[in-house]
């Protein structure tokens, strides 16, 4: 701002004043100060790697001797590493790590063999001697899941539950294969959770969900077959980051088992920027401090982890190579044979150019999650504070996949057969409710929700009732069967039918292995057996048949047949 | 509690269980996959208890999840194979006494102690007592009154 103080009477270039008043300029941008961790990576306060083995245990790590471990250091020191591996792995140059990694013709598993034995400061070094082009080339052997896919949000600025199913069934019509709710009102979150589930269910049968909570509140939910997976179990990078947040290594690997032992998925979530963010970064970079998180979570055996800066996006955005360190904290989860739902999701920067270039690095490649919460609702309604696409990004999303034949989960649909699902969702709510003795949805809601947009379209609902009946909902006992029973009496069978194939699956336990989805068949798709084997030009995944066709549309196609009109 | 070795499960023909083999899936009420129908829902036989995971279950997801290669994730499903029998009130008690100056060293032990004789769970003892230790070494621990 200072450079552009004239003197008066000074005259002003007109090239200036115009790029003064672009949206980037309201972006924040910092200069480094590595002492207090506002770096993103290659900073001179970061560990040298090192490793030293005694009687199979690891008894030095990273400079760092067993007896001043801190927490995390001594969970991944028992947990994340293979020891058996590791000082093979460790004597190896970096760069020469990295020249594996990326060459596609040193196969995946072979790489997994290698980065098993690494330690955070290693890791670190490996993916700094990597540009974000070689980071991309990485991901796209590295991912664990074959075909990549994608998750959206659907919430309400007034957890208005009508506009969750509505916007829940749009998107998952859309393609998403995951979805996102959370609250701004916490005691709102069993009828938008029911919302949200019934609306994946009526858009795309076997679309799973998940409502973002504090932790032991989300498993309960969970517990009761609302939600299908849960994702927001953070993990951080630093031990008094970690404590700060009411958690250690060892209470989240049991809350991660304790999902399991219900046959319900999660992964953990973490983010460079996040340590800095909350005030203690131990002087160290975003990316060391993540590649710590994503190690505890190898630990703890999770299938998967939520990363690229989440909801911290703009404190790595601040700073020079910080999309960089997005990208690479994406590929250590993936090089760690995790599942990564890799981030996208927060809005970061007023600038449209600078979010698409921000999101390319996980588009072009793929990840099991190339958005970790796309907003399914306009961002004045996104309860994760915006995001960064929304639907009014849709057609542009569709059209970059058809430009560059890259497979971004999603399609472009007709907008008939938007309507039609909207509304068929919130009639099946509608009927849930009347069935449940919940708060009524009126034909007004019903029509309302089916043709907006965002919440400011739709009546407001009575508040105090829905407060009411979501507190009666829990203490009724009112699980995922009751939603199952409620929309088979409403005469909503084919939802009732995918409601229960979702619940069935915790019984099979199919969806807890790494990177699993339900496809367009009911049936899952995972890392076990949809694994990635990309091994260079003409391998692994590429849209081809029916996938390519169905990328090929966009609302305005001028046909082949007639120039005068448009394909249909 | 036995480990299921009965089935020596391929990941390559097994997974995934539910369509490949369901022969082997039971519902920790005894029922079958196939029994779980809308009908069955709608008539009352099926209640929330049907709709969960047996330890068996989980077992024979530890094993496919380490033929894969990923024995972190398997050993995850061999703690929640202990907790699958824990009542949800308990497994929320637990994690909760495992966060931060949640639980003395003391009762960290004693709750591995129950644990262990009520549900068998060795694994998760021994993570709760590794905790109850390293909490004491980084000053974690609720203060002895």
């Amino acid at each position: 701002m200072t450079e552009a103080d004239p003197q008066p009477g000074t005259r002003r270039s007109a090239r200036t004043e115009i790029l003064e008043n672009r949206p980037v300029q309201l972006d924040g941008f910092v200069e480094e100060w590595p002492e207090v961790g506002m770096i993103a990576m290659e900073s001179p306060y970061d560990p040298d790697p090192s490793i030293r083995v005694e009687d199979g245990r690891i008894v030095e790590m990273d400079g760092r001797e067993r007896a001043d471990f801190d927490f995390i250091d001594q969970f991944i020191a028992d947990y994340a590493i293979d020891v058996g591996s590791a000082e093979e792995a460790m004597a190896l140059d970096a760069a020469e790590i990295a020249h594996r990694i990326v060459d596609p013709g040193v196969a995946r598993a072979d790489v997994l063999a290698l980065t098993r034995g690494l330690t955070p400061a290693k890791l670190l070094r490996v993916v700094e001697s990597m540009n974000v082009v070689e980071i991309m080339m990485a991901m796209q052997k590295m991912r664990a899941r074959r075909t990549p896919a994608n998750q959206a949000h659907s919430t309400s600025a007034r957890d208005n539950p009508v506009q969750v199913v509505a916007d829940a069934a749009e998107a998952a019509l859309r393609g998403f294969a995951e979805l996102e709710t959370t609250l701004g009102v916490v005691r709102y979150a069993p009828l938008v959770a029911i919302a949200l589930q019934i609306g994946a269910q009526t858009g795309r049968g076997g679309v799973i969900t998940q409502c973002a909570l504090e932790e032991a509140t989300e498993l309960a939910l969970g517990m009761r077959g609302i939600t299908a997976y849960a994702e927001t179990i953070s993990v951080y990078g630093t031990e008094a980051v970690f404590t700060d947040g009411d958690d250690t290594p060892w209470s989240k690997s049991f809350l991660a088992s304790a999902y399991a032992s219900r046959g319900i998925k999660m992964r953990f979530t973490s983010g460079t920027g996040a340590e800095v963010q909350m005030g203690d970064a131990d002087g160290k970079s975003m990316l060391y401090l993540e590649i710590r998180c994503i190690q505890v979570a190898k630990g703890a055996g999770v299938q998967g982890l939520q990363n690229g800066s989440i909801s911290c996006i703009a404190v790595p955005g601040s700073v020079p190579s910080g999309i960089r360190a997005v990208a690479a904290e994406n590929l250590v989860a993936s090089m760690l044979d995790l599942e990564c739902a890799s981030g996208n999701d927060q809005s970061f920067s007023h600038s449209p150019m600078r979010r698409t270039a921000r999101t390319m690095p996980q588009l072009l490649p793929g990840t099991d999650f190339v958005v970790s919460g796309y907003s399914g609702v306009p961002n004045y309604d996104n309860m994760f504070a915006g995001s960064n696409w929304d639907p009014e990004d849709y057609d542009d999303w569709n059209t970059i996949q058809r430009d560059l034949k890259v497979d971004g989960g999603l399609r472009h649909v007709a907008e008939k057969d938007i309507l039609a699902t909207r509304e068929r969702a919130i009639r099946a709510l509608q009927a849930v409710f009347a069935h449940l003795d919940l708060p009524e949805i009126t034909d007004e809601e019903v029509e309302a929700g089916t043709y907006a947009h965002g919440s400011e379209e739709l009546p407001r609902r009575d508040v105090r009732e829905d407060l009411k009946a979501a507190q009666a909902v829990m203490d009724r006992g009112i699980t995922g069967l009751d939603l199952v029973a409620a929309l088979e009496k409403g005469g909503f069978r084919d939802i009732a039918e995918n409601l229960l194939s979702v619940l069935r699956q915790r019984v099979s336990g199919d969806l807890l292995q790494t990177s699993a989805i339900l496809d367009h068949q009911l049936q899952v798709l995972s890392a076990v057996n949809d694994a990635n084997d990309y091994a260079g030009p003409g391998t692994g995944y590429r849209p081809s048949g029916e996938r390519w066709e169905e990328m090929k549309k966009l609302r305005h196609v001028i046909s082949a047949e007639n120039p005068e009109k448009e394909v249909e | 509690m036995a480990e299921t070795d009965d089935q020596e499960l391929d990941p390559r023909t097994d997974y995934p269980l539910g369509t490949h083999r369901p022969d082997l899936v039971r519902t920790p009420t005894g029922k079958r996959l196939e029994d779980l129908t809308i009908e069955a829902v709608v008539s009352g036989e099926l209640a929330a208890e049907d709709l969960r995971i047996a330890p068996e279950t989980l077992l024979m997801q530890a094993q496919i999840a380490e033929g894969v290669g990923r024995r972190q994730l398997a050993e995850n499903f061999r703690r929640a194979a202990e907790m699958a029998p824990m009542p949800d009130e308990r497994v929320l008690e637990v994690y909760n006494a495992l966060r931060p100056s949640a639980s003395t060293k003391q009762q960290l032990l004693d709750l591995a102690d129950e644990l262990e004789n009520e549900f068998a769970a060795e694994r998760n003892a021994a993570l709760i007592r590794e905790a109850a230790e390293v909490y004491e070494r980084r000053d974690l621990l609720l203060a002895e009154n």
